[in-house]
């Protein structure tokens, strides 16, 4: 069966409606004309302004409504709307304002609505593409089970480097406590490790084994560095696997909190414009 | 291919179970799904993981994890060989003597149990956003308290009378006009009671002598009904004035302004193309002021009692001048701007005409001129003059003034006897009287001025008085419109006043709309057109009436932000 996206949903149905919302409102902008110029105080002003800020409640609802699951309409319909509606809220948003911005709360409240957006449109972004990638990274795998494998790889690698030189025991040795999966933010969104003492390992291996001349113990060195290259190439993949879904969940750290804060400062202009009428 | 299966696992008391399985198959697959040939149940291994071929003896082979594309480039092939056992992640595989009837026979052997494996060092460490300490919830609240408290709750204090003051500054949408920024940021200058309109009192505390759009006699307040200063005058839009320029908000009464109001006494308007009616010209009518509606079949005239024919003066050949020869007069020799630039100053005899019109006593005795205004302060004048020269006036000039040879009284020698005395002062009264007479009635006066002579007062015959008619000009017969002339001044004068055939100077050579038009369009673009709405030439309040006649200012007290006092 086909896989359909969200922004596919019932056809189109959502884009199809906010693109008609967005048409009626450039209609009405273009037909309105206010004196001495366009701003948010005027009918339409009012009327656009009164729609931005339900919508914004609207959207603001999905945050609430997708954690209940005995609510009504399917949440693949509301994520659909969700996304194509905040959308057309940047749209007659911007006409509300009449392209008329300052160094004000009004102002603050628009460009917190486009960083909401924004940050959403990131996110579409990142559903869109980071699942087929993460899937495409792990594999049969899960990133438990590659741990475990890493797991594996560590002992099988220690028991053999055993009966290696110390300095090459040494770098197992370092690789088996020393490594780590995430850590940091900046780690876990670079996939990458600077400091990785298995990688150190891997780089350091023929240049600290090419001195071995006993036939055995070549052999097991060369056992030993198809496990380090192995265990390199099963943390790289555990690395993505985190990056991946690091980068799912951060764009919503910045979606959520801005979301809220556009609340309040919505709830500001309003009060505001209201009291100085 | 047939295969013996040998499968070992260690038990929980030390020991291990076996068990043996026959497969057939071409390909053997090793993994973790069950449906593998030899299923390897340990996480640590892949779904299918690679398989065991016949190729003259059995082979391992994997491709790259989790693929089932056998086609796939094989990254590991082992032939399985008694003696030498291979590792597939924690198990081992050996080759066991091939029974009969099979075609090879393995052992498998986990030699590495998922609980023997030491625990990585990578579980310890932070693996997840939220395992970093970061909160969306967190972040959220105090995103939200912070922008209500700095933006809502902090500066609504001084206008809610909360119990702090802080600054609203924020809450500010844009620059207030120019004229205002001495109110600056004093918001309660206009905005007096929190969630009210602005409302009118406020702009006439400062401006309350800004008129009504009609009369009373139209009932402004009932004609205008919710209609306040905001509705056409936004401020806060930038520093330049804001106000209503559109004409639907004029046409929407003076499209029909009759069904408005029936005392009305203007036409309809909609548009200046469209529907605008000729211009109306007001004129002084004595005490009346009169509006007339001219066209080409009946042009105004307006009598402003003065002879001044255009057309004599704008001769391109010129006008003879007493000192200069022929002189060929422009409109601005007469027309001069006033200050504002947009208008003209009024004509002024000293200033525009008696450089030629020139009021002399008697050109052929002398060269002075009496003063231009009241007749007898010329009489006066006059009087003097050849009383002056019958008493002292040289042989000369006695003879050209007089025509009768002799000298002023004065200069005769010895004392003039009583008839000598008599005889002068007749001659001077005689001469003075013909002298003002052909100044007034002929030669000075009445070339531009209705000139009428008074009858002689009984008891004192020969006493000349005259009455002029006041001259009535006007320069404003279009006091609705407002005109700048000089927006104008690359237009030639004659486009729109064409007066060089003008005999009479009753003739009004202002401009019909039709004029106009050839360059002003209605209130939508047009290409080759000025785009020209109502407030163009016309103007909302008519200062005559005030807005508010009960207005009476509450606040005494001046609204201006006040300065701080300068430290001395």
């Amino acid at each position: 069966m086909r896989h359909y996206s969200i922004l596919e949903y019932a056809r189109f149905r959502w884009f199809k409606a906010s693109l008609a919302l967005c048409a009626i409102a450039a209609a009405a902008y273009l037909w309105h004309d206010p004196s001495p110029k366009p701003y948010g105080g005027t009918a339409l002003g009012y009327t656009l302004g009164t729609i931005g800020a339900l919508l914004i409640v609207w959207l603001l609802w999905f945050g609430v409504r997708k954690r209940r699951y005995d609510a009504s309409g399917n949440l693949q319909g509301w994520l659909s709307a969700h996304v194509y509606l905040g959308t057309a809220l940047v749209f007659i948003v911007t006409l509300h304002t009449g392209f008329e911005l300052g160094w004000n709360v009004h102002t603050l409240a628009y460009v917190l609505m486009l960083l909401v957006v924004a940050s959403g449109f990131y996110g579409v972004f990142a559903y869109m593409r980071v699942p087929r990638v993460m899937t495409a990274n792990l594999g049969e795998h899960t990133l438990d089970s590659l741990l475990l494998r890493i797991g594996d790889v560590d002992r099988e690698m220690r028991e053999k480097a055993l009966s290696l030189p110390d300095g090459l025991f040494a770098l197992v040795d370092r690789s088996v406590k020393g490594t780590k999966v995430g850590g940091s933010l900046g780690r876990l969104l670079s996939g990458t490790d600077p400091h990785c003492p298995t990688a150190l390992a891997v780089h350091e291996w023929p240049r600290a084994a090419s001195h071995l001349r006993d036939e055995t113990a070549a052999k097991l060195s060369k056992d030993v560095y198809g496990l380090l290259l192995q265990k390199d190439q099963l943390l790289g993949r555990a690395r993505r696997d985190l990056r991946y879904q690091a980068i799912l969940q951060l764009w919503l750290y910045a979606h959520v909190p801005l979301a809220m804060m556009l609340l309040a400062a919505l709830v500001a202009h309003i009060v505001s414009v209201f009291i100085y009428w | 291919m047939k295969l013996l299966v040998v499968q070992r696992a260690p038990r929980p008391d030390g020991g291990s179970t076996q068990t043996k399985r026959t497969v057939s198959a071409d390909w053997v697959r090793v993994g973790r799904n069950a449906s593998c040939e030899v299923h390897l149940a340990d996480p640590r291994i892949a779904l299918e993981q690679g398989m065991i071929v016949n190729r003259g003896g059995p082979v391992y082979l994997e491709g790259e994890a989790g693929s089932t594309d056998i086609t796939r480039k094989t990254v590991r092939s082992v032939r399985l060989k008694p003696g030498e056992p291979i590792e597939i992640g924690p198990y081992e595989i050996k080759v066991l003597d091939t029974p009969a009837g099979f075609d090879a026979a393995i052992s498998v052997d986990l030699v590495r149990p998922l609980e023997a494996a030491p625990g990585p060092a990578t579980r310890t460490a932070p693996r997840s956003l939220s395992a970093l300490g970061l909160s969306k919830r967190a972040t959220a609240w105090a995103g939200l308290v912070a922008i209500l408290l700095g933006f809502l709750v902090i500066p609504a204090g001084r206008v809610l009378h909360l119990p702090w003051s802080g600054n609203d500054r924020s809450w500010d949408p844009g620059p207030v006009i120019l004229a205002h920024q001495q109110v600056g940021s004093k918001c309660s200058a206009c905005h007096e009671v929190a969630f009210q309109h602005v409302k009118d009192r406020a702009c006439l505390e400062c401006h309350p002598k800004t008129g009504q759009h009609v009369g009373p006699e139209l009932k402004p307040a009932t004609l205008f009904e919710g209609v306040r200063c905001a509705s056409c005058h936004k401020d806060h839009k930038g520093a330049r004035p804001m106000y209503r320029d559109s004409d639907a908000f004029c046409v929407d009464c003076h499209r029909d302004i009759h069904s408005r109001s029936a005392q009305a006494k203007v036409e309809n308007v909609s548009d200046f193309t469209a529907g605008h009616p000729p211009f109306a010209l007001t004129m002084a009518d004595g005490t009346t002021v009169r509006r007339v509606r001219p066209d080409r079949a009946h042009p105004a005239k307006d009598d402003p009692h003065l002879a001044f024919p255009h057309q004599k003066h704008l001769d391109p050949n010129g006008v003879k001048s007493p000192t200069r020869g022929r002189v060929k007069l422009e409109c601005a020799n007469c027309h001069h701007p006033d200050a504002s630039r947009r208008m003209f100053e009024p004509i002024a005899f000293e200033k525009d005409c008696q450089e030629c019109h020139r009021l002399e006593i008697e050109p052929a005795v002398t060269g002075r001129q009496v003063p231009h205004g009241k007749p007898a302060d010329a009489v006066a004048m006059i009087d003097e003059f050849y009383a002056t020269l019958a008493l002292r006036g040289v042989p000369d000039s006695f003879q050209k003034a007089f025509g009768v040879p002799g000298e002023g009284l004065l200069r005769r020698v010895g004392e003039p006897t009583v008839a000598e005395r008599e005889s002068a002062l007749r001659l001077a009264s005689r001469k003075a009287h013909e002298v003002a007479v052909d100044l007034v009635e002929v030669r000075v006066c009445k070339t531009c001025h209705e000139v009428k002579r008074d009858a002689e007062p009984k008891g004192s015959p020969n006493t000349l008085a005259w009455t002029v008619t006041p001259v009535r000009t006007s320069n404003r017969w279009m006091p609705g419109a407002k005109f700048d002339h000089q927006a104008h001044s690359r237009t030639p004068c004659a486009d729109c006043h064409d007066v060089s055939k003008s005999k009479k100077s009753s003739d009004m050579a202002m401009p019909t709309i039709e004029s106009c038009r050839e360059c002003h369009g209605g209130s939508k673009a047009q290409t080759g057109k000025v785009t020209s709405s109502c407030l163009l030439c016309h103007g909302f309040h008519d200062a005559r009436h005030p807005w508010d006649p009960d207005f009476r200012p509450r606040n005494p007290a001046p609204r201006v932000a006040q300065a701080e006092p300068r430290a001395r």
